[in-house]
């Protein structure tokens, strides 16, 4: 991608910068960043069409173009439609979700050690989730349990660190007890419960996108159009409020309101995530700095990079998981197994303070 | 003829970080036996490196270091902190360690793990304390400390080392003026009544040249000049280190030397004062302006503890104010109060005389702008990209860089002298920079009335003018209200056409520098001896303290009255 173009540099703009106005609307795009977003949404669409193809029943992309449309046999349409594509869809959406919600709470903390699934918000989004199976609830109500369990803990998490100010090694210990605390209570729950809804929470809990069906898929759709444009807008502050609060204070944001704001959309994209797909390690963690890494700091269209290299990461590791070893291995494995070595790797090149 | 051999010296010594460009390069140096050095230059010459090396926690790529004749990273850790005692810039202790435990840690090089702490060890913990100062702090927790107390009890650690050699790493920093003068008295003495060599890094030209005998000079990682203060303390030489002019001056009665550095706004000053001087008018007592921020009978602090006392304080719009007092008198707290930035308890402020609680947020941050004394910097972030956050309080989520937005920054990049920074990354910047950049986005905020918190420190003595030229400017040629804490009582007297002087949580004296800033007011607000006498170029207050110790000198200061 480049980041100097040909176009004759303006006095006020460098040339890796263009500026769109568009009557109340102005924007300013950074170039690389742009460059950078779509060759990634290029990557994921990519990964998706090949992950069609693949599979016990080998497909032609021909054949899944007709399949699609409609056209191909019965076999080809059930197989790609009913079987893969809500998989392959539900493992993007997921993705995406896990890596943009880590983004925000590393930004809301100005912490990099920061995830979902460290501090524990994953795990309330497991215990919310598996007292809805335990109590026989209906199952449409899965995404909202979890999402509530996840808005509890950071809830939580975030009183018991409060001392005037957060302090991050304070909220990570604090985090941690929490998270220690609410995998007890899932285990626990498991315990209690009958073993036909103990073996459907356990089967969820792997953190699988195994089985999902096209109401998932919905579910995580509209919950994407919602969250994504909401999370764009809030980089917007977010960037301030990494100057920290005194600073976001003079600058006039409210910015405890901002903050409430983004911790609640980030308990949503992972508790929504979690509930579909159960809680995938690593992404929220490790996709946040690759983008960083990659593009600079946050901003709206870094977070929409974040999302879509969290997207390809887990659609990545499903495909390996699925088809590259002689047994069908869960997502997280190998999220972990591919992702963290790599990260490392990046760690030790890149000059980023972190 | 032998050569005299010193005890500890530097020989032909390169050092660097890490794989890291030198910081500096060939160094000889020989610490004076039993005397005081004291090493000064700009941020970022090697000082303090050159420190650490002679401290043996970093190993020059070349050339070595000699303790007693012998390579010191050749010498075991112990034998080396028996005979040389470090005091570093930053200390971290344990959460509540007492001031006595502390101290016993200094032992650690005499003992040994089967023999824990002898009688020697006591007596050496003891009279540590005593040289300190702080014997009836001894089982207070060191973080419940003031600033002054903090740092003698990190100095009595290094006492109770029991080392000839004494190495001081900014042993002065983030001390008001009172504090500083405690811990310099601390090492005249430790000279003098022990025989203790000290090496004491020191970024105040005139504490350098009063604490020591020998005054070693850097720039740009090499030794500029070396030799007792008087020949040091040249304006010549000191533009050369710092460069920046400085003038020397000599108060009256009292024969010290004191240097002043200087900016382009000394010849405005000037010319104020002789028109003031031929007119018999002063230009500021004529017309008061009216307030810009007024507070009245204000309370404010933290949680349970207040800080600000009932303050009633009026500043002059288009004037610049500076707020000057001791560590923990409240001048912060009271900017962060009138900045709307604490919830005040009890009293009102105005800005503009409307209260200020009646705007919402962003109206207000249109108003007023403020510059914390220190706010983290996320990393990777351009220049211009941080200035422009200050177009916060102007824009909308969609709306992000409007024409206005544009224009703003353009001109706060221009006004700071950052235009040919912008696209660096903020951490590529050197102090005086990053400072300059930090006022761009305040200036950027385009509020007509500017609070300013301790905007110089961090910043040696070049960039500290520069930043407040800057401020002087800001006020003349775009009409800002500047309202800043300054530490340092000359350049407030200086740049300031206000003071406003606190004490404990209470404003003592507000008014025209050389009507608030006197003997009298230094005594009772720092609890310290000055002399004040006017510059002889601008006619502002200059502040000369010095130790109650200095028996000869306060006598001369009270003949001379």
């Amino acid at each position: 991608m480049t980041t100097r173009t040909s176009a004759p540099p303006s006095r006020s703009e460098p040339s890796g910068v263009r500026v769109i106005r568009l009557g109340a609307f102005s924007f300013r795009v950074r170039l690389r960043v742009a460059g950078l977003v779509a060759v990634a949404a290029v990557v994921v669409v990519g990964l998706m069409a090949w992950s069609l193809t693949l599979g016990n029943y080998a497909l032609s992309l021909a054949e899944i173009h007709g399949a699609l449309k409609g056209t191909a046999s019965a076999d080809a349409r059930f197989i790609v439609v009913d079987l893969r594509l809500p998989r392959l869809l539900t493992a993007v959406a997921v993705g995406s979700m896990l890596a943009m919600s880590g983004a925000i709470f590393q930004g809301i903390l100005r912490n990099p050690l920061v995830s979902p699934d460290i501090i524990g918000i994953n795990a309330g989004a497991s215990v919310g989730a598996l007292l809805l199976i335990v109590t026989r609830q209906p199952l449409a109500y899965l995404p909202a349990a979890a999402f509530v369990g996840g808005l509890v803990a950071a809830a939580a998490i975030y009183a018991l660190t409060w001392r005037g100010h957060i302090s991050g090694a304070r909220l990570i210990l604090v985090g941690m007890g929490m998270n220690a605390m609410l995998t007890a209570t899932t285990t626990y729950l498991l315990t209690q419960a009958e073993i036909r809804d103990a073996s459907r929470a356990v089967l969820w809990m792997t953190g699988s996108v195994y089985g999902s069906d096209w109401g998932d898929v919905r579910l995580l759709v509209v919950s994407l159009a919602v969250l994504v444009p909401l999370g764009a807008a809030l980089m917007w502050s977010l960037r301030v409020l990494q100057l920290g609060d005194l600073t976001a204070h003079t600058l006039g944001m409210p910015v405890e309101r901002i903050r409430l704001f983004l911790i609640i959309t980030g308990c949503a994209l992972s508790g929504i995530a979690v509930s579909v797909a159960g809680p995938i390690g690593f992404v929220a963690l490790m996709v946040p700095h690759f983008a960083r890494m990659l593009a600079g700091p946050m901003t709206a269209g870094v977070f929409v990079l974040t999302g879509l290299l969290g997207a390809a990461l887990v659609l990545g590791a499903d495909m390996i998981g699925q088809h590259a070893t002689g047994v069908s291995l869960p997502v997280g494995v190998i999220t972990s197994a591919l992702g963290a070595p790599y990260f490392l790797y990046l760690l030790s090149r890149t000059r980023v303070r972190l | 003829m032998v050569m005299a051999m010193n005890r500890l010296m530097a020989h032909d010594v390169t050092l660097a970080y890490g794989r890291s460009k030198a910081v500096a390069q060939n160094l000889t140096f020989q610490v004076p036996d039993g005397r005081v050095t004291s090493i000064i230059g700009p941020n970022g010459c090697g000082k303090s490196t050159l420190l650490r090396a002679l401290a043996r926690l970093i190993t020059p790529v070349a050339g070595t270091v000699l303790l007693d004749g012998e390579a010191i990273h050749r010498q075991p850790t112990k034998e080396v902190a028996k005979r040389l005692g470090l005091l570093p810039q930053e200390q971290v202790a344990p959460d509540a360690i007492v001031v006595e435990d502390l101290v016993r840690r200094g032992r650690y090089p005499h003992q040994s793990f089967l023999q824990p702490l002898s009688a020697k060890d006591r007596a050496a913990v003891e009279r540590a304390l005593e040289l300190a100062g702080i014997t009836e702090l001894r089982n207070r927790p060191v973080d419940e400390l003031s600033g002054g107390q903090r740092q003698r009890a990190w100095i009595a650690m290094a006492l109770a080392q029991e080392t000839p050699i004494l190495l001081l790493d900014e042993p002065t920093t983030y001390l008001d003026l009172a504090h500083q003068w405690e811990i310099l008295e601390l090492i005249r003495r430790l000279n003098r009544e022990e025989g203790r060599t000290v090496v004491a890094v020191l970024h105040d030209v005139n504490a350098a040249a009063w604490v020591s005998d020998h005054v070693v000079a850097m720039r740009a990682g090499s030794i500029v000049a070396e030799g007792p203060p008087e020949d040091v303390l040249q304006p010549e030489l000191l533009r050369r280190i710092f460069g920046v002019h400085c003038d020397v001056v000599e108060s009256g009665g009292v024969n010290v030397p004191m240097c002043i550095a200087r900016g382009r706004s000394i010849w405005r000053r000037h010319e104020l004062m002789v028109r003031s001087l031929t007119d018999g008018s002063d230009e500021k007592g004529a017309r008061p302006a009216e307030p810009a921020l007024r507070a009245e009978r204000l309370v404010a602090g933290y949680q349970n503890r207040r800080v600000v006392e009932g303050v009633s304080v009026s500043f002059p719009a288009g004037k610049v104010s500076a707020i000057v007092g001791p560590n923990a008198s409240g001048k912060s707290t009271l900017l962060r109060a009138l900045a709307r930035l604490l919830p005040v308890s009890e009293g009102t402020v105005w800005l503009h005389e409307r209260p200020i609680g009646r705007s919402g947020r962003k109206a207000f941050a249109r108003q007023l702008g403020m510059l914390a004394q220190e706010a983290p910097v996320p990393p990777g972030m351009l220049v211009q990209d941080f200035v422009a956050m200050g177009r916060y309080p102007h824009q909308r989520w969609y709306r992000q860089w409007s024409p206005a937005d544009e224009r703003a920054v353009e001109r706060a990049l221009e006004v700071t002298g950052t235009s040919e920074l912008r696209w660096q990354p903020v951490e590529a910047l050197s102090g005086g920079q990053r400072q300059r950049m930090r006022l761009a986005m305040a200036l950027a905020q385009e509020t007509p009335v500017l609070l300013l918190d301790e905007p110089t420190t961090f910043l040696d003595m070049a960039h500290q003018i520069e930043v407040l030229e800057l401020v002087r400017r800001l006020n003349e040629t775009e009409g800002k209200t500047v309202i800043m804490v300054l530490h340092d009582l000359c350049q407030a007297c200086h740049y300031a056409d206000y003071v406003v002087a606190m004490k404990d949580g209470k404003v003592v004296a507000a008014g025209a520098p050389n009507e608030v800033v006197t003997e009298e007011l230094v005594q009772s607000i720092f609890g310290m001896h000055c002399t004040v006498f006017p510059d002889p170029v601008t006619g502002t207050p200059l502040v000369l303290p010095y130790a109650a110790s200095d028996t000869a000198l306060q006598e001369v200061v009270l003949e001379s009255h």
